[in-house]
């Protein structure tokens, strides 16, 4: 089957299975930023937006993104210049092995374009499902609250 | 991973064509709603699945009293409507903060929450203490009772369209409980009770409890001892120990069946204590 | 005096941004399976249903034709060749038990056959095809059934070798003696026994096991492999191929964490096999499920520990016996065990006498590795709780009962040189020890003087506060070896090679530093390769806590050595001698301000006047290996309803030496505890009746996530370790065994109940409150 998508910025025709996961689709195409981590939604390393929500992309169908956004960590940094939050995780040391930052980050990003000043509850919600077991995620949520304050002064 | 035996994917425009599919192919088809569940796991015989997305059931709205809530709207969608927000004090709201992750409630809908029905499931006592009906499509349209649904076993089971809260139940209060092993974990047990208070007695009272490990189930008994009464300590202590003589729990990998029949009167005891203003569950 | 030298560094004791998270943050193709693999073989692999069973017959031929199908595995066409799967160095203390494919399979899990085929979707469609006729044997499912008289063998081949005693299913057996336990009991005023055991675990590292492997154009096998010991790699595989190890490349990309399940060779042989047999790249990678199955986990160990103490509060005779469960083989079964006392005993070593002993068991079950804290973890649970015990008995603070026994700077313990990794060990006496400043710090952020003893209770939730200390090592003593070359670019840049292995941890980042510190430029300087066995030189790799201490070492020694060339250079240029010179800022300083830059020094050296290569290789065989100390606190709440436990807040105060990168240490002891945590409270794998794993999932095998973390404190004390580089000592591993015995002092501390069977779980807190 041929789906129409946007991938982070760029529309994009591609020949999928009608099974593909996006994850699969993703992989495929490029995007290795995608991680897998365990391919059942438990773990959230394959965390990409779908229109600008954090999803699991090996839960999703690709024939489910038909005319959608998707944005993966290779379209958060903008000409070269690292998004807020990747700047936060790089200070905190948020990031030990790094194979769940994409995730992670992503998660972070879709929190804060719905809620620019979250609560530590409410970040910790963000990112329950996505495991990381390097951290202990005292530092990725330190990253999160920084990158939020950051982005609230530069409003 | 990739499902391999899914041979196409159809994205009816009607109701009627949505429908059409699915009859003429009952075993080699499926709804796609979310499609979670069908990536983890599609019986072998299907390799058809018929989108829903084009049929215009996401929306969450007002009809009279009710709060009706489209099938195909994301459990983030429906936590997130104010409608939702606002009836009897946010329970549902509250409750889908609750299942698996954010991650999860952006993809997984609430028509495929309702229909699967996992035994863990955490929306389905917060709908049957709710009371909520299903507008479904099987050739015509009805509303259902969400128990009487499920209890059907024809193939294929009708198209949900919309979860209706009935307004009756915008004013009560709903209490959930949720034992579960990790925060992004399903619950080894749930436990939903619903209550309109009216000059301090119960008026109405409901309550379910799940992850038994079956889905989860009205106690109409243990209603029983509730209506007409206040929720006093006394009362509560009956419920909850009635509640763990009625439910039916069994062992499994994550639980015994002992244990759950703890958590039952626990669970229902602090969720009538919420409701009672008593709240118990203090940590620091 | 030291100390203050130490406050002078300038790039070392700074917490610098990880030299790769740049490429991490940003999504970079950095791993094993992010680049091309699009005309790579899948492998995949045929798991023993059975815990216990020969192979009767196996038929591929079905597999073998069907199209898109490159090659069918098993033990009829693959070498036969004993080894051990464990990465450790040679020749290595674990068993030769091992095969590629082996005519008995001994757990469910256990290797029976791969298939190698152009899709996932034909691969296992051709595993499906092979037909295999098991005779299923009986299995032993527990340590209690593979001690028993008569126990089913699980390795009864001949040509076995380095088993303790096949026929009784013991792999390793420990016993060490420091005086006289048995009078050392007689002589005490209290005795104190506990038995505790732990449950099998997994690593959970959130990238699989998975490796590349392709030809090279000289037609060398290169394998690009997720692995913390790629050195190891290199050698295990051209073993157990039978090609020569220069036939060999083994790459280490960036890899998704490890914990010691990397410390192991499971998917290289078969990639590189299939890749030699078939001269197509091949890509095998473990699924979820399959790295819960099949590739290693935490020895589970039952630890009866029995203290005597005298009157005064001196811990007189400590008796530790282990039984560890190695499962099918007996990858790291003599040293786990052997490091349970080794790594718990010298704490205490007022103790005059002491006794370890304990045995390795095979059983029919997933096999134990190494994972992080080694053996330690099990042990600490037994010898912390048996002192808090004995602290409560003798109506001592049990901080106070540490303080009178724990180890202290300039003190030994004959331990050290009687126990080492599954050999003798190597004496030493501690030359940094702030146990002492760690509690106190450690006491006061938990308020342990107002919380103790109080039993606070609100409504169900009974609160509670417990401690625990502990140490660990600094890598292996004369048998662990890190090697740096250094080499200077002519813009006054350097290379750093090294084979130490950053497995995530940050040690890239961290010897980066430690080479800047010593050349004297910013940390963007230090241009990073490492673990690529064609490029860096040798090191063992990523375990035993051993890279900021062994591989530091290596670099601090190599960058001195890059330094005397440089002043050498520069001497003539300012016209002084070298010992008048020193290197800071980029420039190599002389007197009264005259200055010349490293790139000028360099250019000098490679194209002007008496031209050569600055740069040095040095290399790092410790001759002991400095422990680390932690003292934990935990306040925790227990639901007398339900079970359930909560840490409301853990506070682990840390002696790591130096810390050449505070935040990368201090990630390092977080990341511990929250492991230590879900190992404490909900992480167990399942076994059915038939040793099948019941939750093989992230679904039900529970590791915290960010819901179930506590108020964390770390606290990093002023401590200098003189035989580290930089005053360093090691940080990786030390946090994780801290939890459980600080977790279940707590909860004695609210509800009175001592829980000795870990997890934690609310079903068995419950259990345990309602028998009191």
């Amino acid at each position: 089957m041929r789906i129409h998508l946007t991938v982070n910025g760029t529309g994009r025709t591609w020949e999928v299975a009608p099974g593909d996961t996006l994850l699969d689709v993703l992989r495929r195409e490029g995007f290795a930023g995608v991680k897998k981590g365990c391919g059942t939604g438990d773990c959230g390393a394959c965390t990409v937006l779908l229109n600008g929500r954090a999803v699991n992309a090996c839960l999703v169908l690709a024939v489910k993104a038909e005319g959608h956004t998707v944005v993966t960590i290779e379209g958060v940094a903008q000409g070269g210049r690292l998004h807020p939050v990747q700047e936060a995780f790089l200070e905190a040391g948020a990031v030990q092995c790094g194979y769940c930052t994409p995730g992670m980050v992503l998660s972070a990003v879709s929190l804060l374009s719905h809620n620019p000043d979250p609560s530590e509850a409410e970040i910790c919600e963000a990112i329950s499902g996505n495991l990381c077991r390097c951290t202990g995620y005292v530092k990725q949520i330190a990253a999160i609250e920084r990158a939020a304050a950051r982005m609230r002064e530069s409003q | 991973m990739a499902v391999h035996q899914i041979r196409s994917v159809v994205r009816p425009a009607t109701l009627e064509e949505a429908w059409e599919c699915r009859r003429s192919e009952p075993g080699a088809s499926r709804f796609l709603a979310g499609g979670i569940d069908l990536v983890l796991y599609v019986p072998p015989t299907v390799s058809t699945l018929i989108d829903l997305s084009c049929l215009g059931i996401d929306a969450v709205r007002q009809e009279g009293s009710d709060v009706v809530m489209g099938a195909m709207a994301t459990l983030t969608e429906v936590l997130e409507s104010p409608l939702v927000g606002e009836f009897a004090g946010g329970f549902l709201r509250d409750v889908l903060r609750r299942v698996a992750s954010p991650l999860q409630r952006n993809v997984a809908t609430l028509g495929g929450a309702v229909v699967r029905a996992h035994p863990w499931s955490d929306v389905i006592p917060a709908l049957l203490v709710l009371d909520a009906q299903l507008d479904v499509f099987d050739g015509r349209r009805s509303t259902v009772e969400l128990s009487e649904v499920r209890a059907r076993s024809e193939s294929p089971s009708p198209l949900v369209l919309t979860v209706r809260l009935p307004g009756a139940s915008c004013d009560g209060r709903g209490a959930f409980e949720k034992f579960a092993r990790t925060g992004f974990d399903v619950g080894v047990l749930n436990c939903a009770c619903f209550a309109i208070i009216e000059r301090g007695l119960c008026r109405t009272a409901r309550v379910a409890v799940g992850g038994t490990p079956s889905v989860a189930r009205r106690l109409p008994r243990v209603e029983e001892t509730l209506v007409g009464k206040p929720l006093s300590a006394s009362q509560i202590a009956l419920a909850a120990q009635t509640a763990a003589g009625v439910v039916d729990v069994r062992d499994d990998r994550r639980a015994t069946a002992e244990y759950r029949r703890v958590l039952t009167a626990v669970g229902v005891r602090r969720c009538l204590e919420n409701l009672a203003g008593l709240g118990s569950e203090v940590k620091e | 005096m030291k100390k203050r030298e130490s406050r002078a560094f300038v790039v070392v004791g700074k917490s610098e941004a990880k030299v790769d998270g740049r490429g991490l943050v940003t999504g970079r193709p950095m791993f094993v399976a992010d680049v091309d693999v699009s005309d790579a073989l899948v492998i995949k692999m045929l798991w023993s249903p059975y815990a216990h069973a020969r192979i009767a017959s196996i038929d591929t031929a079905d597999a073998e034709r069907m199209p898109g199908v490159a090659c069918v595995l098993t033990h009829k066409n693959t070498p036969a060749t004993r080894h051990t799967t464990a990465g450790q160095g040679f020749p290595e203390p674990s068993p030769y038990d091992a095969r590629m494919f082996d005519t008995k399979v001994r757990f469910v899990g256990d290797r029976v056959a791969a298939v190698a085929a152009e899709t996932e979707e034909v691969a296992e469609r051709a595993l499906a095809a092979i037909r295999v006729e098991y005779e299923e044997l009986p299995a032993v499912l527990s340590i209690d059934e593979a001690r028993r008289p008569g126990a089913p063998i699980v390795h009864d081949e001949s040509d076995a070798t380095g088993i303790y005693d096949p026929s009784k299913n013991v792999v390793a057996d420990v016993d060490i003696d420091v005086g006289d336990v048995a009078v050392g009991f007689g002589e005490s005023d209290l005795i104190v026994e506990t038995t505790c055991e732990t449950q099998y675990a997994q690593h959970t590292p959130i990238e699989t096991h998975v490796v590349l492997a392709s030809l090279d154009a000289d037609d060398r096998l290169v394998l690009r492999t997720s692995t913390q010991v790629p050195f190891h790699v290199r050698r295990i595989v051209a073993q157990t191929l039978g090609i020569p190890v220069h036939r060999i490349r083994v790459v280490k990309p960036r890899i998704g964490g490890g914990f010691g399940v990397k410390q192991e060779v499971l998917l290289e042989d078969v990639a590189g096999w299939v890749t030699l047999q078939t001269r197509r790249p091949a890509l095998f990678t473990l699924s979820r499920r399959e790295e819960f199955t099949s590739s290693r986990t935490r020895h589970p160990m039952r630890v009866r520990v029995k203290v005597g103490v005298k009157k005064t509060g001196l811990v007189h005779a400590i008796e530790m016996e282990a039984v560890s469960n190695t499962g099918a083989y007996g990858a790291h079964g003599l040293t786990v065990l052997a490091n349970t006392g080794s790594k718990t005993l010298p704490l205490y070593n007022k103790a005059e006498n002491a006794h370890f002993f304990g045995q390795a068991v095979y059983t029919n079950l997933p096999v134990g590795g190494a994972y992080r804290g080694y053996g330690a973890t099990q042990g600490y649970f037994a010898l912390e709780t048996a002192m808090d015990e004995a602290a409560e008995r003798l109506g001592l603070d049990p901080i106070e009962f540490r303080l009178r026994n724990a180890i202290r700077t300039g003190e030994g313990s004959p331990i050290f040189a009687k126990l080492g990794e599954g050999r003798e060990g190597v004496s030493q006496t501690v030359k940094s020890c702030e146990l002492e400043r760690c509690l106190e710090v450690g006491a006061e952020r938990i308020g342990w003087t107002s919380a103790r003893s109080k039993k606070e209770r609100r409504g169900s939730w009974v609160h509670g506060v417990g401690m625990s200390i502990m140490m660990q090592g600094s890598g292996i003593p004369e048998i662990d070896m890190g090697a740096a070359t250094i080499k200077m670019n002519e813009d006054g840049s350097f290379n750093l090679l090294v084979g130490a292995t950053d497995l995530g941890t940050g040690s890239d980042t961290i010897l980066a530093q430690i080479a800047a510190e010593v050349l004297g430029v910013p940390l963007a300087k230090i241009l990073v390769t490492s673990s690529d066995t064609d490029v860096t030189p040798f090191d063992v790799g990523a375990y035993a806590s051993s890279t900021t201490y062994v591989s530091g070492m290596a670099v601090q020694r190599a960058a001195e050595k890059v330094r005397e060339q440089i002043l050498g250079v520069a001497a003539p240029m300012l016209g002084v001698s070298t010992e008048r010179l020193a290197l800071r800022s980029e420039s190599v300083i002389g007197e009264a301000g005259a200055s010349v830059s490293l790139s000028r020094v360099c250019q000098r050296a490679m194209y002007e006047t008496d031209q050569f290569q600055i740069a040095a290789t040095a290399s790092c065989v410790p001759s002991e290996s400095p422990p680390p100390f932690l003292a934990n606190f935990a306040r925790v709440a227990v639901d007398t309803d339900t079970g359930v436990i909560k840490v409301l807040h853990y506070v682990a105060v840390v002696d790591c030496g130096v810390a050449i990168n505070p935040r990368l240490a201090e990630g390092q002891v977080e990341g511990a505890i929250v492991n230590g945590i879900g190992y404490a409270l909900s992480e167990e794998m399942q076994f059915s009746s038939r040793g099948r794993v019941r939750n093989p999932t992230l679904f039900d095998y529970k590791i915290p996530g960010a819901l179930d973390i506590p108020r964390i404190d770390v606290v990093l004390v002023d401590s200098y370790e003189p035989t580290g580089p930089m005053g360093a000592k090691s940080v990786g591993e030390i946090g994780i065994n801290g939890p459980i015995p600080t977790i279940a002092n707590a909860i004695y501390d609210a509800v009175g109940v001592r829980l000795r069977q870990t997890p934690f779980t609310p079903e068995r807190v419950l259990e345990a409150l309602q028998r009191v």
